[in-house]
């Protein structure tokens, strides 16, 4: 086997993963963006239905008065194909006799033909029975189903319908997904979109800041204190980290309840038990920053501190007997080193904050009201948990794709920043 | 500036790696702690700057106890082994971040590296960071930073070792001019005789924590006071043999050496001849063959297997017509034989 082969070979679990958990989320997500499809379409194939309580949609779309009254006034109407069906169910002698007094007589209620069916001399006794009947007359195509364009449009032309609002008409009854630009039109035109992308904004500036000032803090206030009380210290910053997250935020969700720790521990001065998590707006964003920080911090702190201790100590004796102080060693030897582990940590950061969203989702859910929906969970709360119960998977998708867009975009910024060729220079070896 | 070191001890947890050190440089000296790696000669220069806390004893500046200051306040320049540069900085910031830190005015930095620089000769390299500088180079910035502050001492940790041989020899003569130019006291630690005994003044030659010997390197080098000392200072080194001192120094192999004048001693002794008071120059007395020849240019190196056993070294011109396994009658200069007693102090 050659050493090229061999080098593919050794590549394709990436290229598999790559696959699987990237490029064919993103297709997907493409596709989606552009239909329609929501719980009520479903993703396969619809059919043709005029539901009746949507009958007064129908001129939005576009359909002619006139057609519309159509719809509605066709009644009930004694024909043959109606009498067949009527001999087969409840016997040929009630068919006979409606067909010899009634033969193309028209009503425009159903109540009007039950009343026409009780009066009979072999009478429909049941008014269940009388109501099924009844339907088997039924002209009107409201509430009725057609598996196909054809029926529905042979059903349409049966009721003199205008062949004019056929088109219409077709569009509007039909109940699967189809292709659209509307979701991005939306996204323009709704203002939760703003509000959704400030509190993006805002969202990932300040847990980024926290992030990467607190892990510096801690990565130099560590390196400062003797090995072993360090190493405890680092542990203890490292377990939100490797706490489950739902354990961790249910941690949190515990913290501040209004029979939590904090309102405890405040009511015994006297301050009314509160909710600290989701009371005010500003509450919610500090507790949300805050479970997020101390998750990023710990990582931040792993990488700064392995990196202050990359720097060799002869570097930071020379700076002692140069006459700085701890202040001046921080300012102008510690923190001019750690400029790559900085701007990584905030590319990576970055992105990853602009896409998670499992902290808000378990704290706080995006509230107060909406004050702490940031757009990742927009577009879960729209494609996959709508409090209304449609879910709309094209809509949501249609978010998604902001989000990918805006995160391949700040990928290749960081890359071209970073100049990642240049990293993977080999490092020079000195001493 | 005059530094003095009292009953110094260094102990890092339970091992105690110098014990009650005295040791007193005189101002503008410049001393060379030597000694195999190990014995404790960095311990001491770092305790010396104030990196490494002292266990016991004290520590004067001059008139000025500094035994428990902070490095930062001490006023030691440091030259480290492996120069320590700030890699983030151009070379005039390197130089100046001594003064940066003490908060001295831009133009008055300006004027102070302007001037370290012409003294270490790297003027026209200001602009560059350190990864652009040769060895040698980084060397001179390093020189210049340690000593912008008019230090009070100078302390270089092994500042040649990673040079190559001819920049060695260059910035050895360069680091000598520069301390007699400016007069400072300086402690250079190296494991290097030929630096040691070439740039300093006096050597303290240290073993184990202890200083075997304090003395000028002429001194150290024609009179030993321990076999040790002997052993370690000299390239070629100094050949031993031991030998039973009566009217002559019998070498118990049928051979024997007259004795030196002076010497008192009777009994068993070992005696160190050094490799260029053993040859033909010197007339004859010992005989014994040739069992190696190393050519070094300038001379040659020449092992002798003794007649009746023990080995001897001898360094002679180049050119001289000797070959492996020639017999040879070669002999002493008998006033430069060393004599110690079995357990190496001087006789």
């Amino acid at each position: 086997m050659t050493s090229r082969t061999l080098g593919i070979g050794f590549l394709t679990p990436a290229l598999v993963a790559v696959f699987i958990f990237f490029f064919l989320p993103v297709m997907l997500t493409v596709v989606f963006a552009f239909t329609n499809m929501s719980t009520s379409t479903g993703i396969t194939d619809g059919d043709y239905r005029i539901i009746g309580d949507r009958l007064r949609n129908l001129s939005d779309a576009g359909v002619s008065q006139a057609s519309i009254d159509k719809l509605e006034a066709a009644g009930y109407q004694i024909t043959e194909a109606g009498l067949a069906a009527l001999a087969e169910q409840f016997g040929e002698d009630t068919a006979d006799e409606l067909r010899d007094d009634f033969l193309g007589q028209s009503y425009a209620k159903r109540r009007d033909l039950e009343r026409v069916l009780r009066s009979l001399d072999d009478p429909i006794r049941k008014t269940r029975d009388r109501k099924a009947a009844a339907d088997l007359f039924a002209v009107s195509i409201i509430n009725t189903r057609f598996d196909t364009e054809e029926e529905f449009r042979a059903a349409l032309t049966s009721t003199g319908i205008d062949a004019g609002d056929h088109d219409a008409l077709t569009r509007f009854a039909y109940t699967g997904w189809g292709w659209t630009r509307d979701n991005f039109r939306l996204l323009l035109e709704l203002p939760s979109t703003l509000r959704y992308a400030a509190n993006t904004a805002f969202y990932v500036l300040c847990t980024l800041s926290f992030n990467i000032l607190f892990g510096l803090f801690l990565a130099i206030s560590t390196f400062y204190l003797p090995a072993k009380l360090a190493n405890t210290f680092r542990a203890i910053w490292f377990l939100p980290r490797i706490l489950p997250p739902v354990l961790y935020v249910l941690m949190w969700n515990w913290f501040t309840w209004d029979t939590g720790f904090i309102s405890t521990v405040t009511g015994w001065f006297g301050v009314p038990q509160q909710n600290w998590m989701m009371q005010t707006t500003t509450r919610a964003w500090t507790v949300i920053i805050l479970i997020n920080g101390f998750v990023g911090a710990s990582l931040g702190m792993i990488l700064f501190s392995s990196a202050i201790k990359a720097i060799p100590t002869s570097m930071l004796y020379a700076s002692e007997v140069d006459g700085a102080n701890r202040w001046q060693q921080v300012r102008y030897i510690i923190l001019p080193q750690l400029r790559w582990p900085i701007l990584f940590m905030t590319a990576y950061q970055t992105l990853s904050l602009l896409t998670s969203f499992e902290y808000i989702l378990l704290a706080t859910d995006g509230g107060p009201g909406r004050a702490t929906e940031v757009w990742a969970l927009a577009a879960y709360h729209t494609a996959l948990n709508n409090y209304g119960g449609n879910l709309q998977y094209g809509l949501g998708a249609a978010y998604a794709l902001v989000l990918v867009v805006i995160g391949i975009a700040a990928s290749a910024l960081y890359l071209r920043l970073f100049n990642f060729r240049e990293l993977l220079i080999k490092p020079r070896i000195e001493q | 500036m005059e530094l003095r070191l009292e009953k110094f001890t260094k102990r890092f947890g339970e091992v105690t790696v110098i014990e009650d050190m005295d040791l007193t440089v005189e101002s503008g000296e410049m001393m060379a702690l030597l000694g195999p790696s190990g014995c404790g000669k960095s311990t001491t220069l770092f305790a010396i700057c104030g990196i490494h806390k002292m266990s016991g004893g004290s520590l004067h500046f001059g008139d000025r106890n500094v035994t428990t200051m902070p490095a930062q306040q001490r006023s030691v320049g440091v030259v480290f082994q492996n120069y320590a540069l700030y890699p983030h900085m151009t070379v005039e910031q390197n130089i100046g971040f001594p003064l940066k830190v003490q908060r001295v005015s831009k133009s008055e930095i300006r004027e102070e590296v302007a001037r370290l620089s012409d003294l270490v000769q790297i003027g026209n390299l200001l602009d560059r960071r350190p990864a652009q500088l040769s060895g040698g180079q980084q060397q001179r910035v390093a020189l210049a930073r340690a000593m912008i502050r008019k230090p009070d001492v100078l302390l270089l940790d092994e500042p040649l070792a990673n040079l190559d041989a001819k920049l060695r020899l260059e910035m050895r003569s360069e680091i000598r001019r520069i301390q007699r130019e400016t007069g400072i006291t300086a402690i250079l630690v190296t494991h290097d005789q030929v630096e040691a005994m070439s740039m300093c003044d006096r050597i303290a030659l240290m073993k184990e924590g202890q200083i075997m010997q304090l003395a000028a390197p002429e001194e150290m080098y024609a009179n030993p006071s321990s076999q040790f000392v002997a052993g370690f200072l000299g390239n070629p080194p100094i050949s031993f043999l031991d030998a039973v001192a009566g009217e002559r120094l019998d070498l118990g192999t049928g051979q024997s050496l007259a004795r030196p004048f002076g010497l008192e001693a009777t009994g068993d002794v070992v005696i160190g001849i050094r490799p260029e008071f053993f040859g033909p120059q010197h007339g004859t007395g010992l005989e014994g063959e040739v069992i190696f020849v190393e050519p070094q240019g300038r001379e040659e190196l020449i092992d002798v297997r003794l007649e009746g056993g023990g080995e001897i070294r001898s360094v002679l011109p180049a050119g001289e017509p000797v070959k492996p396994g020639e017999r040879i009658n070669w002999g002493v200069a008998t006033d430069r034989i060393l004599a110690f007693a079995k357990d190496g102090t001087r006789l």
